[in-house]
C-alpha cells in the first residue's frame, strides 16, 4: 500500500451523525416532556389554556420566526436520535439487517425527510411576523 | 445472542425500554407536526387533538419521555468532565446542573405555551 492510500481522513459523516444523535438526545430530554404535559394532557383536559387550543393564538405564535426555528430544532434533532436508537433496538432484538446500508438509508433518510417536511410546513403554514 | 436475552435480567429489560422510548416519542412529535399542518385549514377547519384516546396516549408518552430524560441526563455525570481552578467538578454536581437546566427550560416553555394562549 502506498502512502497516499493509507492517509487518514476525518470521518465527517460519522462526526455528523454522532453530533445529531447526542444533540437529539439532549433536546428530546430537555424539551419533549413539557410539551407532552402541557399540550397533550393539561390543554386537552381544559386544566390550563394552551396556545394550540385556538386557531388565532396558534397561527399567531407559528408566525414568529424564533418559534419556527424552535419547532425545527424540536423535531429535527430528536428524529436523528430516534433513528439511531430504533435501528440499534432492532439490532439488539436480533435483526442483523438493521445494520445494513439500506436500513441506514431508511432510518437516517427518514429523519432527513421528516426534517424537510417540518421546514416545508413551517414555511407554508403561517406568514412570518414579529 | 439468544432470542429474548433482554427478558432475562431487569437491567437488560430497562435498557431495551430506554431504546424503545424513541418510538412513542417519535409518534407524539409527528402528531405535533400534524397540529402545525392543521393550522393551514384556517379558523373554521382547525381542530386541535382533544379526544380521550389522545390524552391517554399522551400520558403513556409522558412516562416514556420522563424515563428518557432521567436516564439521559443522569449520564451527564459520566460523560461530562469539567475543572474549575484545576479541581474536577463532582459528577453529582454535573448531574444536578442538568436536572436544574431541565426544570428551568420546562418552566419557560410551559409559561410561553400558557401565556400566549390568552
Amino acid at each position: 500500500m502506498n502512502e497516499h492510500s493509507t492517509k487518514k481522513r476525518p470521518a465527517f459523516d460519522h462526526l455528523f451523525f454522532w453530533f445529531m444523535f447526542a444533540q437529539g438526545g439532549v433536546i428530546a430530554a430537555l424539551l419533549i416532556p413539557v410539551h407532552i404535559l402541557v399540550q397533550g394532557i393539561l390543554g386537552p383536559l381544559g386544566i390550563v389554556p394552551v396556545v394550540d387550543r385556538h386557531y388565532d393564538t396558534w397561527i399567531s405564535i407559528l408566525g414568529n420566526p424564533l418559534v419556527k426555528l424552535y419547532i425545527l430544532v424540536l423535531i429535527a434533532f430528536p428524529f436523528f436520535h430516534f433513528a439511531h436508537r430504533l435501528r440499534y433496538l432492532l439490532v439488539d432484538l436480533g435483526v442483523p439487517a438493521a445494520k445494513s446500508l439500506p436500513a441506514q438509508a431508511v432510518f437516517y433518510g427518514g429523519a432527513v425527510v421528516i426534517s424537510l417536511i417540518t421546514i416545508w410546513l413551517l414555511l407554508t403554514t403561517a406568514p412570518l411576523s414579529l | 445472542m439468544p432470542r429474548g436475552w433482554w427478558t432475562r435480567r431487569a437491567n437488560y429489560f430497562w435498557y431495551i425500554v430506554r431504546e424503545f422510548t424513541s418510538l412513542p416519542l417519535a409518534v407524539w412529535l409527528l402528531r405535533f407536526l400534524v397540529e402545525v399542518q392543521r393550522a393551514q385549514s384556517g379558523p373554521k377547519g382547525y381542530a386541535p387533538h382533544s379526544s380521550t384516546a389522545f390524552v391517554i396516549f399522551s400520558v403513556i408518552c409522558l412516562g416514556f419521555a420522563l424515563y428518557h430524560s432521567i436516564t439521559f441526563l443522569s449520564l451527564a455525570g459520566v460523560i461530562l468532565h469539567f475543572k474549575v481552578l484545576d479541581r474536577p467538578i463532582p459528577s453529582r454536581l454535573v448531574v444536578l446542573s442538568q436536572f436544574g437546566a431541565w426544570a428551568a427550560i420546562s418552566a419557560v416553555i410551559a409559561f410561553v405555551l400558557i401565556y400566549f394562549a390568552r
